[in-house]
C-alpha cells in the first residue's frame, strides 16, 4: 500500500540544529517569496493548525526557538508542533517548487540563473541581519559570502527535495539527524 | 480495465501502466499490479521497464535525496542492482541504469539538482497516490547517525584536528628536550652554614 505520511507518529523533539535549520528553511521561503509570512499563516489556518497556532503571534514565538535569533525563547517545541511547521514548510515548498527549481536548474544561461541566486541570496541577507543574532558563528557562516552561498545552495536544495507531501518524512527525518 | 497513472514534471514524465487487482477485489480505479511503465526526459532516450525495475529505481533515488536533504552526497546501488545513483565528476548526480541482458551497456544519464528533484517528486507522487495498491518496498526515511554526517566533510578537514593535535604534542616534546637540565645541588661542604645558629657573645658582667 502506498505510504501516509500522515499516519505516522508525531517524532522525537527537535534538537537545537534541527530547530535552527527548520527556521532557516522558513526563512528562505520567506526569502523566496515576499509575502511568506503572511503565505505561511494562511497555510496553517488551512491545514487546520489553528489549535497549535491560533494566530500569527503563536506562530512566530514557535520559530523564535530558533537560538539563532536575535531575541531566542528558551522553550522546547512539542513534537506535534515541529510537525505542524515542518507540514507548513513542505506546503510552502510545494507551491514555490517553479521558483526552487529556477535556481537548481542548469538548463538556462549561468547569468540568469546568477541574477536569481543574487536575488534569493540578498534578500536572505536582509531576514538574516533583521533578525539573527550577528554574533552567533552560524549567523556569521551564512552570511559570509562563500560560505554563506553554499549554505543557501544547501537549504534550497532542501527545500526542492523536501516539497509537498512526499518530502514531509524525508525533510523530517533531516531535522532529526544526529549533531556530528 | 488497464489503467495508466501519469505523473508530469517540467523535465520528466512517468507513465505507469496496469491493471486492477480483481483477486484481492480491487474496483476499476485501483491499480494492483504492474504491467510496465516508462519515464520519459526532455532531450533524452526514455526508459521503460517492468516492475522490479521501477522499483529498484525508487530504492536508490529516494534514500539518495533523503541524504541529499542532510548534505550528504553518498552513492546508491551497488554493481548487481539494475540501477544506480551517485554524485556526478562534475557536479549533478549520475544515474545509471544496467540491462539485464549481457550485450548491452549500461545507459547513464547526468541529472542536475533540478532534474533529480524533478524524478523525486514523479516517485513521489506515485508512491502516495491512492490509486496505486500494491506493496512497495522501500526504505524508511530516517535520522542519520553522526558517523554518516561526518562523511560529508572532506577526509582532509576531517583529519586536520587529530594530525593537528599530534603534531603539537610532538613539538611541544621537542622544545621541552632543549630546554637544558638543571645543574646538580651543590655539596653539604661548601654549603653556607645558615642553619647553624650564630655564636652569641657571653653576655659580660657589669
Amino acid at each position: 500500500m502506498p505510504q501516509d505520511p500522515s499516519a505516522l507518529e508525531p517524532s522525537a523533539p527537535l534538537s537545537r540544529r534541527g530547530l535552527e535549520r527548520l527556521d532557516l528553511l522558513l526563512l528562505s521561503a520567506e526569502a523566496l517569496d515576499l509575502n511568506g509570512g503572511e503565505a505561511m499563516v494562511w497555510m496553517s489556518e488551512q491545514m487546520g493548525f489553528t489549535s497549535l497556532f491560533p494566530n500569527r503571534v503563536e506562530l512566530w514565538k514557535r520559530r523564535c526557538t530558533n537560538p539563532l535569533r536575535r531575541t531566542t525563547r528558551r522553550e522546547a517545541l512539542a513534537p506535534a508542533e515541529t510537525d505542524a511547521l515542518i507540514r507548513i514548510l513542505c506546503a510552502l515548498a510545494d507551491r514555490l517548487y517553479p521558483l526552487l527549481r529556477g535556481l537548481l536548474t542548469s538548463a538556462e544561461p549561468p547569468e540568469v540563473i546568477s541574477q536569481r541566486w543574487d536575488l534569493f541570496r540578498g534578500r536572505l541577507t536582509e531576514l538574516i541581519q533583521a533578525r539573527m543574532n550577528p554574533r552567533r558563528g552560524g549567523v556569521q557562516v551564512l552570511l559570509d559570502p562563500e560560505s554563506g552561498a553554499r549554505q543557501a545552495r544547501l537549504l534550497i536544495q532542501a527545500l526542492a527535495l523536501g516539497a509537498g507531501v512526499g518530502g514531509f518524512e524525508r525533510l523530517r527525518a533531516s531535522l532529526l539527524d544526529a549533531q556530528p | 480495465m488497464k489503467q495508466t497513472l501519469q505523473y508530469d514534471q517540467l523535465s520528466c514524465r512517468l507513465k505507469v501502466e496496469g491493471l486492477p487487482d480483481v483477486s484481492v477485489g480491487q474496483g476499476g480505479e485501483a491499480l494492483g499490479i504492474i504491467t510496465g511503465w516508462s519515464l520519459q526526459w526532455a532531450g533524452r532516450p526514455e526508459l521503460e521497464g517492468r516492475k522490479e525495475h521501477l522499483l529498484a529505481l525508487m530504492q536508490v533515488v529516494l534514500p539518495y535525496a533523503r541524504y541529499l536533504i542532510s548534505g550528504v552526497s553518498r552513492r546508491f546501488g551497488a554493481e548487481p542492482q539494475p540501477v544506480e545513483i551517485g554524485p556526478g565528476s562534475q557536479g549533478g548526480h549520475t544515474l545509471l541504469l544496467r540491462s539485464s541482458q549481457a550485450d548491452t551497456p549500461p545507459l547513464q544519464l547526468a541529472l542536475d539538482d533540478a532534474e533529480l528533484a524533478d524524478l523525486v517528486r514523479v516517485l513521489d507522487q506515485l508512491r502516495l497516490d491512492p490509486r496505486l495498491q500494491l506493496p512497495l518496498e522501500l526504505p524508511q526515511s530516517l535520522p542519520l547517525r553522526a558517523r554518516e554526517l561526518l562523511e560529508r566533510r572532506p577526509l582532509v578537514q576531517r583529519l586536520a584536528a587529530p594530525v593537528g593535535g599530534v603534531l603539537a604534542v610532538v613539538v611541544a616534546s621537542g622544545l621541552g628536550l632543549l630546554v637544558p637540565e638543571p645543574k646538580p645541588a651543590a655539596g653539604p661542604a661548601t654549603r653556607p652554614a645558615a642553619t647553624q645558629p650564630a655564636a652569641t657573645p657571653p653576655a659580660s658582667a657589669p
